[in-house]
């Protein structure tokens, strides 16, 4: 089987009268909550570790040279190196959200995006390991100062996040389009894109880069963006997959 | 079933070879040929496949978009100009190599290795193919630098484009592709070109990773380089032709790579060899080339037009003032003479030193220019560079640093008016008193608090240049916007100030001199709206006495018959103001503070 029998119309119950959008089957609602500890290895299984681990070990790999190249070369790491740095985990969480056997799942009796809302969870903590571990390199890395403060965290916390989750969203976007056997190299493009977006112009740079923006405010347009993405990465993985019926009505015309 | 027999795709890839190995020469000079056909057959489609693929276009767009924000809004210089054009390349290139990654994994991306093994042409021809079809990114290289070069030339470029170093940029996006095909014929998995991609981008995002003549090593290097800070072309810096041969060496190193992974009979692997060690012998050439120190002559020549600009400047005199350019900047004399003009038509009386305005350069004489060469070699340099005009502030001399200034837009506005304050200030004998050097870490201009001789500079410099109102107003707003937060301390006073228009851009040199207050501004502000002969009278029947230091802003109020305008507090010295929790006012006194020091005669 391959990814590009994505588009295979739903298998499961009658077929819908043509011109009618295909339904899913109706659940007893919530009752596939039952199956969750079930799901959870072949979700796991289903995982693309190698290539979520692959994605945060380049990343954090750069960062371990560049931290050693600046040690020697005594020019300090600075906050956006290890923004560089987490770009190739970025990249990586855009291919996670991929589901090549969609129509295999959409037949399941369980909703379709459990699976992908599942690896999602599981690159969590991976992500979160991998954001601690750049983190701790980067303290290394630079000097101890005499006076002040070191910067705060929380800000590039926020934005890392907000970051995974714009790739997790685009990810999700791309995978209902007609690019969807190639979602992450879609979407991981995509998301660079916004990142940029986010950082350079001056008017964007206002409210979500610090300085010109505050910590705090910073902070809080980054959640402000993570929620939103977050919404948006719900509504396309719920997404009932209209695009057969256009199709099946060009089929009936054609007849 | 396959045609492989279910072997590997790649190894039983030449499974297919229609020559069979035994054929007489007739037979392989037709197979040849015919491969040929099949090879040109399927470039072609994959070159279209590449023309049309929504990632090269996209960076093509973020090319464009990089492009744009390199060149900024000063005048281009192509010397500079198409170096950055080379930096849109890279996004382009890093695009295409996605492309060409997905390209080449296609086939075992989708599980269709066993198939495509089964078809006529071998996977080696395949990747040939793939590796000619790269021809299809070079549309998308030549329209960047064709709409580059077109913004470049509408916004007045100076000089001329070197064709090497935008060849240079087409050559990268082929070498980008080529390391996309041969990631893709190893890793399908399209993770693996994004990855590749963003190699591609750190080493030119990251100045840690090299420094010296090590940067020409890098793809494209974009952030290290001083050549904005330069006159003209500098032989060797960059060192272009190495440059372009590095880049055509790692094209055909991968294209070599690409070829190998596929695996083909023992003949063509030694081929192969042989040829991946004719390309690593180039890389390393050009390499050790570009590691060459730029020639003693050119360092010298370039001391002297830093040090000694008078012995390559081609100066001009019009109004008795002296305009001295750079051989090549001859257009921005009328924009120059313009401002100028404005302010000498309205003077009562010049002063009796001559104004000359003339361009400076500011390059450090950094390990990406000098290394390679003595260390006392350097130091005699860097002595000689501290004598350049420009590193000390000159009443009657106005400088204007090489690179800075703006291209036609809002930002020549700005740089008309800056022209013209510093004119009006030579005119009303403002010296040029600081604290600390404009080289230095600490740089304070002298302040003219309460003396009627700037609101004069600031009127002449309005009426010479007529900004927008709306602008100048501005310039009373401190950070998040509030009026009044704007100064300095002088004397153990905080005085209010007034950014005039453009004083960070540094578009005259050094900036901020005088540091100008907003009392200053707000009466020049009211003479502007005084009939030009009412105030001409006025300043011509006492200018001796209006260019005296001691004479006040409210005097001159007073000649003119208008209220003296109140200037604006800070938040912080206004009646009834409580700091936030946590924050403490310091006061304005001995140790509190840096002082500016009092413009007086």
């Amino acid at each position: 089987m391959t990814p590009r029998s994505a588009n295979i119309p739903r298998t499961e119950g009658a077929p819908p009268a043509l011109g009618q959008p295909g339904r899913p089957a109706r659940r007893p609602r919530l009752s596939w909550l039952r199956v969750l500890p079930v799901l959870a290895w072949p979700v796991s299984r289903t995982m693309p570790w190698v290539t979520l681990i692959s994605g945060c070990l380049a990343g954090t790999g750069y960062l371990a040279v560049m931290a050693r190249v600046a040690d020697t070369s005594h020019s300090p790491l600075g906050p956006g190196t290890v923004r560089l740095a987490f770009l190739p985990a970025i990249a990586a969480l855009a291919f996670v959200l991929r589901a090549p056997f969609r129509p295999v799942s959409q037949a399941a009796p369980v909703p379709a995006w459990v699976v992908p809302a599942g690896h999602i969870v599981l690159a969590a903590p991976v992500l979160a390991a991998t954001c601690w571990a750049q983190l701790r390199i980067v303290a290394h890395a630079i000097p101890p100062r005499n006076l002040g403060y070191a910067p705060a965290v929380y800000p590039m916390i926020a934005q890392l996040t907000g970051w995974c989750a714009v790739a997790v969203a685009a990810a999700a976007c791309a995978g209902r389009s007609r690019y969807a056997d190639l979602s992450g190299a879609v979407a991981a493009p995509v998301s660079f894109a916004a990142i940029a977006l986010a950082w350079y112009p001056p008017v964007t740079a206002r409210f979500l880069v610090e300085p010109p923006g505050t910590a705090h405010a910073v902070t809080v347009a980054w959640y402000a963006i993570t929620t939103a993405a977050l919404a948006l990465t719900g509504a396309a993985m719920r997404d009932q997959w209209h695009r057969y019926t256009r199709y099946r009505q060009r089929l009936a015309r054609g007849q | 079933m396959t045609a492989t027999g279910g072997a590997p795709a790649l190894h039983g890839a030449d499974a297919a070879d229609p020559t069979g190995g035994a054929a007489g020469a007739p037979v392989l000079a037709r197979s040849r040929a015919g491969r040929l056909r099949t090879v040109l057959g399927l470039a072609r489609v994959e070159a279209f496949l590449l023309v049309r693929s929504l990632l090269v276009l996209a960076g093509l767009l973020a090319g464009g978009a990089v492009v744009w924000v390199l060149f900024g809004s000063a005048e281009p210089l192509w010397w500079r100009a198409d170096w950055e054009i080379g930096g849109g390349q890279l996004v382009l290139g890093m695009t295409v190599l996605v492309g060409a990654q997905l390209t080449a994994g296609r086939a075992r991306r989708d599980a269709m290795a066993d198939l495509y093994a089964s078809f006529p042409a071998t996977a080696r021809t395949r990747t040939v193919a793939h590796l000619a079809g790269l021809v299809g990114a070079a549309p998308a290289s030549l329209l960047l630098i064709g709409a580059a070069a077109a913004v470049a030339q509408a916004r007045g470029a100076i000089g001329a484009p070197s064709i090497t170093v935008l060849a240079g940029g087409v050559v990268l996006v082929i070498a980008a592709g080529a390391s996309g095909i041969a990631i893709g014929t190893r890793f399908p998995h399209p993770l693996a070109g994004v990855l590749g991609a963003l190699v591609l981008f750190i080493t030119s995002a990251t100045t840690q990773l090299a420094s010296g003549a090590g940067i020409w090593l890098l793809p494209w290097e974009i952030l290290q380089d001083q050549l904005g800070s330069l006159p003209g072309r500098l032989a060797g810096y960059p060192p272009v032709g190495a440059h372009l041969l590095e880049l055509a060496g790692i094209a055909a190193a991968a294209g070599i790579v690409a070829l190998t992974l596929t695996v083909g009979p023992a003949r063509a692997r030694r081929g192969l060899a042989a040829a991946g060690i004719l390309a690593v012998a180039v890389i390393c050439l050009a390499g050790t080339l570009q590691l060459r120190p730029i020639p003693t002559a050119e360092l010298n020549h370039l001391v002297r037009e830093v040090a000694d600009p008078a012995s390559v400047q081609h100066c001009a005199t019009a109004s008795q003032v002296r305009y001295c350019l750079y051989p090549g900047f001859g257009r921005q004399l009328p924009a120059l003479e313009a401002p100028v003009r404005g302010v000498l038509a309205h003077l009562p009386a010049r002063p009796d030193q001559p104004l000359t305005l003339e361009q400076v350069l500011s390059p450090s004489l950094d390990s990406t220019l000098t290394h390679g060469h003595p260390k006392r070699q350097v130091s005699r340099w860097q002595a000689q560079l501290q004598r350049a005009p420009g590193s000390a502030a000159t009443a009657s001399v106005i400088y204007l640093p090489v690179g800075s200034w703006p291209a036609p837009g809002a930002g020549l506005a700005d740089a008309r008016f800056d022209v013209a304050l510093a004119a009006a200030v030579w005119a009303v004998r403002i010296p040029s008193q600081a604290t600390g050097s404009p080289s230095g870490e600490l740089y304070l201009p002298c302040v003219p608090v309460d003396q009627a001789r700037e609101a004069i500079a600031i009127w002449l410099a309005i009426l010479a240049t007529r900004p927008p109102a709306g602008e100048l107003q501005d310039g009373l707003r401190g950070p998040g916007g509030t009026i009044g937060t704007v100064g300095a301390e002088v004397r153990n006073t905080f005085v209010p100030g007034w950014n005039y228009p453009g004083e960070y851009a540094s578009y005259v040199t050094p900036p901020g001199m005088p540091g100008t207050t907003a009392a200053g501004y707000l009466l020049a502000s009211a003479m502007t709206s005084l009939p030009e002969q009412k105030v001409a009278h006025v300043l011509k029947s006492a200018w001796a006495t209006w260019l005296n230091w001691h004479t006040t802003d409210a005097q001159l109020a007073a000649a003119l018959g208008i209220r003296m305008p109140s200037v604006p507090l800070p938040p912080f010295l206004r009646p009834g103001f409580k700091p936030g929790p946590g924050v403490a006012i310091v006061q304005p006194g001995p140790g509190n503070g840096l002082q500016a020091p009092l413009c007086t005669a």
